[in-house]
């Protein structure tokens, strides 16, 4: 007897010897974690065997577990394989939960305050090991999601899956798609640049359309007419509570109903009008252990393990300069997957386009199961919807496209061409012009002008013959009366232009051309232009670069370019007259400066 | 695609297995490289920091602080500036006259202790021996001879930097001049004493923390006294958002880093003291700023009036209306009525509304200006709030500013 008032693992050594009482205790044990497997069980599943015991103890873990009893106990051979599901509805799981894990992380480091989330990024990036990583993939996971949630409600609308009696599966996970673009654009916001505070406020503004409630729903959400501490903190709380409160509710909903009947087989597989999902014949069945449960760990390796590469070498998550309200950037869009909403704006009425539009569309794909009532499953018989199905896609790339910045936004050419070859990374991209290495950025002025002369021209001459004409008809001077107005030091104005270093420079070069190859394209709005690159010293490390573009002003109406009847741009003429009586055209400069600092690295 | 659905179970075992392997592998690669990643995502964004403080620098600063940070003759100080980082010209040579200083109290000593031997009266030393020591007190005297020699030139090494720094001095390198005239009475060389005391910016003006914490303070919240240096500033202004300034704190670490990053270490020279230009930098034209600006206004109006009077101030519309629309900027609110009476009619409106009223009874129409610019919130007209307007116009300007702009309003 033991001196314990209950049996105990000492009664078992004494009774039975010490390594049968150990096996037996661990047997018993593995049999309670894994609710109704033993060890002997496990060791038959993982081998393929049969199981050697009956009842199948493998249907327990299903029956008694908490986890299991969510899963289905078996599947049917037909939607096991790629298609029919193509594995997206798994994926979106998949990545709820692998957004959940990264999120938390983040979190930790995280405070959702104008004045301090930025630094908290920085913070993450330069002094959390692997916190990069973390972001990446956290980035990279979350615009995964959207994806494959997105096509999987293509892939359910393509195989018919919606119908009854699947109609509320189809509505919850409609939910879910809505709620996953609002997480991924709340979690836009959070990082305090200026990618994040512009594509919100732009995301943001389309809320003010809707009549009525536009200005107080935008308020709400913003908490204050403009996005601040509030709107931030609002954010934050959408992205890390209130959403995925949601999410998981529907998530729940979505997965219950879609236990309760049974993955949709290929349609070709069932009578038209049957839905013989929960009938799996006895020779189709593939048991969840340990088919899919070994699918499912080797999907969930071979998932993270590919997100790991990607993140590794292939993305990292953007993170531009510190929010600021008073500078508006070029070229700014909503995030990708509003990027048909934007594009939609672009034809017209802010309501219509902006509100109701998206509104109809989501309420059509809401009510499509109640809509399409015809019983065929079957491709041949669903011409009709499948048509509507591409053109969905079509449209919405088509409107996605028009949403991108370059479509339908009128930005002058010069500015364009400065921005083009001077922007800060972003998306994995960065202007040229920046990456010029820091020991080839030698001082100097350098035109454009330059590149157009014949190449049997001595460098020499053509930039004499380039540097008597500007300083004849008053362009240099112009040239310096910018740069000084940009406050560039007296002391370093150029005196002439210089000709391109191209044997120590050769990407000073590069740049020159593709700045030379720029203007060249915009004949129209930009006649007789050349453009410059100044470069100066600033501090030891530093150097400036001014870009400028000097033209002759043209005739604009209404944003388009003035032509006669050759086609040639109507150019504006002063009250002047050169010394053959000729007018002279308004010469017109636009000029744009940045720092690089040797550190930087642009250019690696 | 078929490799996702590998067909046996050990196979998927193993493949789930290899993958989660590798993964960790990729992951513990990643976390042994973080501390080089980490390291260089600072330098790079130091760099970033440095090029968005000179851009703010360029905009903003530029103006008084000149575009290479050399200072702007009479407006303020110059900021790529080695007295700023306390980098010392003379520090080498100072260094080296007391190291030779040192040698030669223990030569000297050496000398002592080998006389005090030779003149022993109770045990003098063999003939041998003494001999030896007037060989070895020659050897000695020719050192300190030596050493003598070096600190001699030395010495007049720092004195040739010391006044080559005169024309530093002369353009105005160390704002409080006046402590370096005192110092001049007493003989010695001030710039020498000058740096003995004031040797760095920050010892000059009592700061007990490090640069960088200086510089941030004085961009947070701006500074008093400048006005008084440099008669033409208007001052620094507090820059901060906290202080009431345009920018946030991210944005004044970039400036902070900008500054910082003129710092050249132990490589500043002579040279770089003499670029500096602040208050005293010959005009363009040559000549030096000669006279203290001329005393402000004041917002004794019977007082200003009184000296028009015996001075013969006469002002001139044409240059009130640049002082009233750009210096001042009067326009930026008196232009439509909403906020200010508006500009125009300000004549008539004064001599046919204001001067009826029983208060204005035996004003003048200049008397009524001059008290409306000087002392805003003796009356104001009904329908406009109190206390909209400065109350320092007064004090910023001077007598012949002022008479100017009460010549252009009484055009209008």
């Amino acid at each position: 007897m033991t001196i314990l008032p209950f049996p105990s693992f000492l009664d078992d050594v004494k009774e039975k010897g010490f390594k049968k009482a150990v096996f037996e205790g661990i047997d018993d044990s593995v049999e309670r974690l894994t609710a109704g497997l033993n060890v002997q069980d496990l060791r038959e599943a993982f081998r393929g065997e049969t199981a050697s015991r009956r009842p199948n103890p493998r249907l327990t873990p299903h029956a008694d577990g908490f986890w299991l009893h969510m899963r289905p106990s078996y599947f049917n051979r037909d939607v096991t394989g790629m298609y029919p599901t193509f594995r997206l509805g798994w994926l979106s799981s998949y990545f709820v939960f692998f957004e959940t894990i990264t999120g938390i992380l983040l979190m930790l480091w995280y405070t959702p305050s104008p004045e301090i989330a930025y630094g908290d990024m920085l913070t993450i990036l330069s002094n959390v090991p692997l916190g990069q990583l973390m972001r990446d993939m956290h980035r990279l996971g979350a615009e995964f999601m959207v994806a494959v949630v997105a096509m999987h409600m293509m892939r359910t609308w393509i195989t018919g899956s919606y119908k009854k009696p699947r109609q509320f599966t189809w509505f919850t996970g409609l939910l879910l798609l809505v709620i996953t673009g609002f997480l991924s654009f709340s979690g836009y916001l959070l990082p305090w640049d200026q990618l994040s505070l512009w594509a919100v406020t732009i995301g943001a503004s389309m809320a003010e359309a809707t009549p009525v409630v536009g200005e107080q729903v935008n308020l709400l959400l913003r908490g204050a007419p403009e996005l601040g501490a509030n709107g931030l903190l609002r954010f934050y709380l959408l992205h890390v509570l209130a959403l995925p409160a949601l999410l998981f509710v529907f998530f729940g909903v979505h997965y219950y109903k879609v236990v309760i009947h049974g993955h949709s087989l290929p349609p070709q597989k069932e009578n038209i009008g049957e839905d013989t999902a929960k009938r799996v014949p006895l020779d189709k069945r593939v048991y969840f252990i340990p088919d899919m449960l070994t699918y499912e760990m080797m999907w969930l390796g071979a998932t993270t393990f590919i997100i790991t590469v990607l993140c590794i070498w292939f993305y990292h998550a953007p993170l531009e300069n510190h929010a600021d309200p008073q500078v508006t950037p070029l070229g700014t869009t909503a995030p990708w997957y509003f990027l048909w909403i934007q594009g939609a704006l672009k034809l017209g009425d802010k309501f219509f386009w902006g509100v109701a539009f998206p509104t109809i569309a989501l309420g059509g794909l809401a009510l499509l199961p109640y809509l399409d009532v015809t019983p065929s499953r079957r491709y041949a018989h669903r011409r009709f919807m499948l048509t509507i199905a591409s053109l969905l896609i079509s449209v919405t790339t088509i409107l996605s496209y028009m949403g991108l910045a370059k479509f339908a936004v009128q930005t002058s050419a010069e500015t364009e061409i400065v921005h083009e070859l001077t922007f800060e990374p972003a998306h994995s991209k960065v202007g040229i012009g920046r990456t010029i290495p820091f020991d080839q950025m030698i001082v100097g002025a350098y035109s454009t002008a330059q590149l157009h002369y014949a190449d049997d021209m001595a460098a020499s001459d053509a930039l004499a013959a380039i540097n008597a004409e500007v300083s004849a008809n008053g362009q240099f001077d112009q040239m310096i009366q910018e740069l000084k107005d940009q406050h560039v030091g007296a002391n370093q104005l150029p005196l002439r232009f210089r000709a391109i270093p191209a044997a120590e420079a050769p990407t000073l070069m590069r740049v020159m051309e593709e700045f030379a190859h720029h203007l060249e394209a915009e004949p129209k709005e930009l006649p007789n232009v050349w453009g410059a690159l100044v470069i100066t010293d600033n501090q030891g490390s530093l150097k400036r670069l001014d870009w400028i573009v000097s033209w002759d002003s043209v005739l604009i109406e209404g944003g388009e370019v003035q032509t006669d009847e050759a086609g040639d741009p109507i150019l504006v003429y002063s009250d002047q007259v050169d010394a053959a009586g000729n007018p002279i055209p308004v010469r017109r400069i636009f000029s744009d400066h940045l720092f690089i600092h040797e550190a930087s690295a642009y250019f690696d | 695609m078929n490799l996702l659905f590998i067909r046996t179970i050990e196979g998927r075992i193993l493949a789930g297995i290899t993958m989660f392997v590798g993964m960790m592998i990729l992951v513990g690669w990643v976390a042994i490289n973080e501390e080089a990643r980490m390291q260089a995502f600072v330098q790079q964004h130091t760099g970033r920091s440095i090029e968005r403080g000179a851009e703010l620098f360029a905009s903003l600063c530029s103006e008084c602080h000149g575009e290479e940070g050399y200072g702007a003759g009479d407006r303020a100080p110059g900021l790529n500036n080695p007295h700023l980082f306390g980098y010392d010209p003379v520090g080498l040579q100072t260094a080296a006259v007391t190291n030779a200083n040192r040698a030669l109290v223990r030569l000297n000593k050496s000398v002592d202790g080998l006389l005090a031997e030779l003149t022993d009266s109770e045990e003098p030393p063999s003939e041998e021996r003494q001999n030896e020591i007037v060989a070895a007190i020659a050897d000695l005297e020719a050192q300190i001879e030596e050493q003598n020699m070096a600190i001699a030139g030395t010495v007049a090494e720092r004195i040739a930097i010391l006044e080559s720094l005169d024309t530093a001095v002369n353009n105005g390198l160390f704002p409080l001049w006046d402590t370096v005239v005192d110092i001049e009475q007493t003989g010695d060389n001030e710039i020498e004493v000058f740096f003995n005391t004031n040797g760095t910016r920050l010892a000059q003006v009592g700061w007990a923390g490090d640069l960088q914490g200086y510089i941030v303070t004085t961009l947070i919240h701006g500074r008093p006294g400048s006005a008084r240096v440099y008669p033409n500033s208007t001052g620094m202004a507090a820059w901060s958002q906290t202080a009431g300034g345009p920018l946030r704190q991210d944005q004044i670490e970039d400036l902070a880093a900008y500054i910082l990053n003129w710092d050249k270490g132990a490589g500043w020279t002579t040279e770089d003291f003499i670029a500096v230009a602040q208050y005293g930098k010959p005009l363009a034209d040559g000549s030096l700023p000669s006279e203290p600006p001329p005393p402000p206004a004041g917002d004794n109006v019977e007082g200003i009036l009184q000296r028009w009077q015996a001075e013969e101030v006469i002002g001139s519309a044409v240059s009130g209306e640049l002082l009233y629309d750009q210096e001042f900027g009067c326009t930026d609110c008196h232009r439509d009525g909403a906020s200010a009476p508006d500009t125009i009619g300000t004549a008539a409106r004064i001599r046919d509304e204001r001067l009826t009223l029983p208060q204005f009874a035996d004003y003048t129409l200049e008397q009524y200006l001059v008290e409306s610019i000087t002392r805003p919130g003796d009356y104001v007209v009904d329908g406009y709030s109190s206390g909209l307007m400065p109350v320092n116009f007064g004090a910023r300007m001077t007598d012949q500013q002022l008479a100017d702009i009460v010549a252009f309003l009484l055009t209008q």
